[in-house]
C-alpha cells in the first residue's frame, strides 16, 4: 500500500455559539492516496464541508476551532503550520473548488486577472507568462476561445463556464490534491456530467488526488475510488467504492441506497430513512443514528454506547453494534454496476 | 458520455457573436456613465472642472507681472520668470495628464503609472531648479509704464496678483467692485477676484487630500475590524466611538492650538478628524463581504491577507465610500472655511474662508462684496459636490435602478 497523500486523524472541530458549543466534526479520520479520489458523502449538515474547510484551515475562527486531531499532508501536520506557511500550501499543494460557481468569482476583476493572480502567487513567472499559463488552463478545462474569454468579467459567463474557470484557477498551479466541495450541486444535470467528466480527465492527466464532497451517490459510483460516509459529525462507514456498493455495512448507508431512485424500475414510492437529521446541538445519546435505525429494537447498547469505527472486512470500516447480527439479513443494495448505469443514463 | 467533455463549437460560436456586440464595460465605467446622465451632476462636474482649470492656470489668469513686455528694445516675460515651482509642477501634471489621457496607445494602467512617474519626478526636481525672485515689487511695472519706460506691455486678463497690495494706489483699499477691480478689493488692498482664483487651489486640494487621508485611515481601521472581527473589532469600535463622541470642531481647535496651521497640517487635521464615518461604512461592508464565496475562494487559493483585503474585498465594498467621500470633500471645504473664518486657519494664503473673515472690518463695517463672492464660491462648490454625490448614490443604489 502506498503512503497516503493526505491523512486526517481524529479531527474534531468545535464552534462556540452563544447557545453553547457544537461539534460538527468529531473524530473524523480519512486518507487520500496519490492519484485517487476519495468521496465524502452524507446529508446536509453532517460535517462534510467543515471537514474539508478545516483541512485547509479555512473555518471562520472565531467561532470555529479545531479541538484535536492531525491533518497530515505528505507527512507534515497542517494544523501546526503558521498562517504564512499555510498560505503557501493553499492553492499550491491543495486547491479547492466550491459549490457556488455563480458567486465564487470576484465580480470586479476579469477571469484572467483572477487566474493570473493565483498563478503569480505560487509560481515565479512574469505577467505575460502567467497569462499564457492561464490561457492554457482555460483551454484545458474546455473553454472555447480562451484568448477572448480571459478578458471577460464573470457576469458574462454561465454557471458551467464559471465552474470551469474555478477549476482552471484551481488547477493552474498543479496542486497535488484538489478538494471539490459539491462542485456540481448548483449546476444542471448536463453541465454536472460535463464538469465531472472534465475533473476525471484532468485528474488522470495531472496525476492529482481528489477529495470529492457530494451527496449524490451516482457521482460517487462514477468517480470515486474510496468512499467515506458521514452521519452527524462522524464517519460511519469507510470502504473502497465497490465494497461499499456491493455490501454496505452500516444501516445508514443501506438506507441511502434504498432511497435512491433508479431508472427502469418505475412505480412505487421511494423508501426513505425515517426521522430527520439530528440537530448538532442535541445529538442523540449512544449511537447517533439510533432514533432512525431500522436495526434498533430497544437495545440499551445502541442508546448508551457510541459504536467505534471497526474494520469489518479487509479495508472496510463501519461503526455499528449490530453488523454481525444483520450480516445475513436480506438486503438488496444496488450493485455498483447498476448505479453506474443510472449515472450514465441522463447523459 | 463520450461527447460530454467537449463543448459543441456551434453553441459557443453563437454565444460569442451575440455577446461581442455590446462591448464589455467595467463596473466603474457604467457608474460614471450613469452619473453623467443627470443634469445636476453635469452642472456640478462643470463647476468643479472650471475650478480645476482656474486652479491650474491661475498665474496665467491673474498676475501683476506682465505676460509680455518690451522694455528698452528687448522683449521679456516677467510672468514666466516669476512662476513658482508649485505653478510649474501643476502645469506639468495637468499637461502630461491631458496628453496621456488622450493618446490611445499603451494600456490604461501603463499610462497611469507613466503619469505618476512624471508627477513624482516633477515634484522631486522642480523645487530645486526653479527659484523665482523672492522679493517682488508689483508696482514697478505700473510705475515704469506711467513713466513711459516700457514700450509695449501685455497683461493677463486680471492684471493683479493676490498678494499685490497696490502700494502705489493706497486709495484703492476696500473699494467696491468697479471696472478695474471686478470684485472689489480687500482690507489689505489686494484684488478680491485674483484672491478668489488663487483660493481655488486650496479649496480643491484641501477637499481632496484631507478626504483622501480620512479615507485611508477609515479604510484601514474599518477594514481590519470587518475582516478580523473578534477582539480587534471590539477594540476598534471603541476607538471609533471615542472619536465619534468628541465634537469635531473642538477636536480641530485642539489640534490647531498644538500645531501652527499651515496648509499640510490643516489637511492632516481635517483628515484625522473625519475618518469615523468611513470606518463605519467599510466595517459594515467587510462584515458581509467576508462571508461571500469569492472571498472564501481567494483564501483557499492561498492569497495573502493584504491581497484579500485590498484587492478582493475593498473594490466590492467601495461603493458606499465613494458616495460619502464626495460629501466628505464638500464638508472638508466647509471645515477649512470655518476655521479660516474663525481666524485660526491658514495665514498668508488666499482661501475663501480667510477672505470671508475680512468681510467685517474694524468698527463693524460690513463690506458686502467680500462676504458675497467668497460665500457664493463656497456655497456653489459644496453644492456641486453634493449634486455629484447624490448622482453617485443613485447610480450605485440597485433598488433605485430596478425602478427605472
Amino acid at each position: 500500500m502506498p503512503t497516503p497523500l493526505l491523512e486526517v486523524r481524529d479531527l474534531t472541530v468545535a464552534f462556540d455559539t452563544p447557545r453553547g458549543q457544537i461539534r460538527p466534526v468529531q473524530n473524523v479520520s480519512l486518507s487520500v492516496y496519490p492519484g485517487q479520489t476519495l468521496a465524502v458523502v452524507g446529508e446536509s449538515g453532517c460535517g462534510k464541508s467543515v471537514t474539508a474547510l478545516s483541512i485547509l484551515r479555512l473555518i471562520p475562527s472565531p467561532p470555529g476551532r479545531v479541538l484535536g486531531g492531525q491533518v497530515l499532508f505528505n507527512g507534515k501536520d497542517l494544523l501546526q503550520l503558521s498562517e504564512k506557511q499555510m498560505q503557501s500550501v493553499r492553492g499550491k499543494d491543495i486547491a479547492m473548488i466550491f459549490q457556488e460557481p455563480m458567486t465564487s468569482l470576484n465580480p470586479v476583476f476579469t477571469v484572467g486577472e483572477q487566474i493570473v493572480e493565483a498563478v503569480q502567487l505560487h509560481q515565479n513567472v512574469g505577467t505575460r507568462q502567467a497569462y499564457e499559463i492561464a490561457e492554457q488552463a482555460m483551454q484545458d478545462v474546455g473553454i472555447a476561445d480562451p484568448h477572448k474569454r480571459i478578458h471577460e468579467y464573470p457576469h458574462r459567463l454561465s454557471g458551467g463556464m464559471r465552474q470551469r474557470v474555478m477549476i482552471a484557477m484551481a488547477l493552474s498551479c498543479r496542486p497535488k490534491l484538489l478538494i471539490a466541495d459539491e462542485p456540481t450541486t448548483a449546476l444542471d444535470v448536463t453541465i454536472q456530467a460535463q464538469i465531472l467528466e472534465l475533473l476525471r480527465k484532468l485528474q488522470e492527466e495531472k496525476q492529482m488526488a481528489v477529495m470529492l464532497i457530494t451527496h449524490d451517490l451516482g457521482v460517487v459510483a462514477e468517480n470515486a475510488d474510496a468512499v467515506a460516509v458521514m452521519y452527524a459529525s462522524k464517519v460511519v462507514e469507510y470502504a473502497a467504492v465497490n465494497d461499499l456498493f456491493d455490501s454496505p455495512k452500516h444501516p445508514y448507508t443501506e438506507g441511502l441506497f434504498r432511497a435512491m431512485p433508479r431508472l427502469g424500475r418505475p412505480g412505487g414510492r421511494l423508501q426513505t430513512i425515517a426521522g430527520a437529521v439530528p440537530n448538532p446541538r442535541r445529538f442523540p445519546s449512544g449511537c447517533k443514528f439510533h432514533p432512525r435505525c431500522p436495526r434498533m429494537n430497544g437495545d440499551a447498547l445502541c442508546t448508551q454506547k457510541e459504536p467505534e469505527l471497526r474494520e469489518i472486512a479487509t479495508r472496510h470500516w463501519a461503526s455499528c453494534h449490530h453488523i454481525e447480527n444483520f450480516a445475513a439479513a436480506p438486503i438488496t443494495p444496488p450493485t455498483s454496476d447498476a448505479i453506474r448505469k443510472d449515472a450514465e443514463a441522463p447523459a | 458520455m463520450t461527447e460530454i467533455g467537449t463543448i459543441t463549437p456551434l453553441g459557443h460560436g453563437e454565444l460569442l457573436a451575440t455577446e461581442s456586440a455590446s462591448s464589455s464595460r467595467s463596473y466603474f465605467r457604467q457608474i460614471v456613465d450613469s452619473v453623467l446622465r443627470r443634469v445636476g451632476a453635469i452642472l456640478g462636474a462643470i463647476w468643479i472642472g472650471t475650478l480645476v482649470l482656474l486652479a491650474v492656470f491661475s498665474p496665467l489668469i491673474a498676475n501683476s507681472h506682465p505676460c509680455l513686455m518690451e522694455k528698452d528694445g528687448h522683449w521679456s516675460s516677467p510672468m514666466l520668470a516669476h512662476l513658482s515651482a508649485g505653478d510649474v509642477i501643476l502645469q506639468t501634471l495637468f499637461w502630461s495628464g491631458a496628453v496621456l489621457y488622450f493618446i490611445p496607445k499603451p494600456r490604461r494602467q501603463t499610462r497611469l503609472i507613466l503619469w505618476i512617474c512624471v508627477s513624482v519626478l516633477a515634484i522631486g526636481i522642480f523645487p530645486f531648479i526653479i527659484n523665482p525672485p523672492t522679493i517682488v515689487e508689483y508696482q514697478i511695472y505700473r510705475e515704469d509704464q506711467q513713466a513711459g519706460k516700457i514700450e509695449k506691455v501685455f497683461y493677463a486678463p486680471i492684471p493683479f496678483s493676490p498678494d499685490d497690495h497696490l502700494f502705489d494706489q493706497m486709495e484703492m483699499r476696500l473699494t467696491a467692485p468697479s471696472r478695474i477691480h471686478w470684485m472689489g478689493t480687500t482690507s489689505d488692498s489686494a484684488d478680491l477676484l485674483s484672491n478668489m482664483i488663487y483660493a481655488t487651489r486650496i479649496a480643491l486640494s484641501i477637499g481632496f487630500i484631507s478626504t483622501g487621508i480620512a479615507l485611508i485611515i477609515g479604510v484601514i481601521i474599518g477594514g481590519l475590524m470587518g475582516y478580523y472581527v473578534g477582539w480587534i473589532d471590539l477594540l476598534g469600535m471603541r476607538l471609533v466611538e471615542i472619536f465619534d463622541a468628541i465634537p469635531t470642531l473642538l477636536l480641530l481647535l485642539c489640534f490647531v492650538a498644538i500645531f501652527t496651521p499651515n496648509l499640510y497640517i490643516m489637511m492632516a487635521i481635517i483628515g484625522a478628524t473625519s475618518w469615523v464615518g468611513y470606518a463605519y461604512f467599510i466595517r459594515a461592508e467587510f462584515l458581509s463581504l467576508r462571508q461571500r464565496d469569492f472571498v472564501q475562494a481567494a483564501r483557499a487559493a492561498g492569497l495573502p491577507v493584504r491581497s484579500i483585503l485590498f484587492r478582493h474585498m475593498l473594490p466590492n465594498g467601495l461603493t458606499p465610500l465613494i458616495v460619502s467621500a464626495s460629501f466628505g470633500v464638500a464638508s472638508a471645504i466647509l471645515v477649512e472655511s470655518t476655521l479660516s473664518f474663525l481666524g485660526i486657519g491658514l495665514v498668508n494664503e488666499a482661501s475663501w474662508g480667510n477672505l470671508l473673515n475680512q468681510a467685517v472690518g474694524e468698527g463693524g463695517t460690513f463690506y458686502w462684496w467680500i462676504a458675497l463672492y467668497p460665500g457664493l464660491a463656497i456655497f456653489l462648490t459644496v453644492f456641486a459636490y453634493n449634486l455629484i454625490g447624490e448622482a453617485l448614490r443613485d447610480a450605485l443604489d440597485p433598488k433605485l435602478q430596478e425602478n427605472k
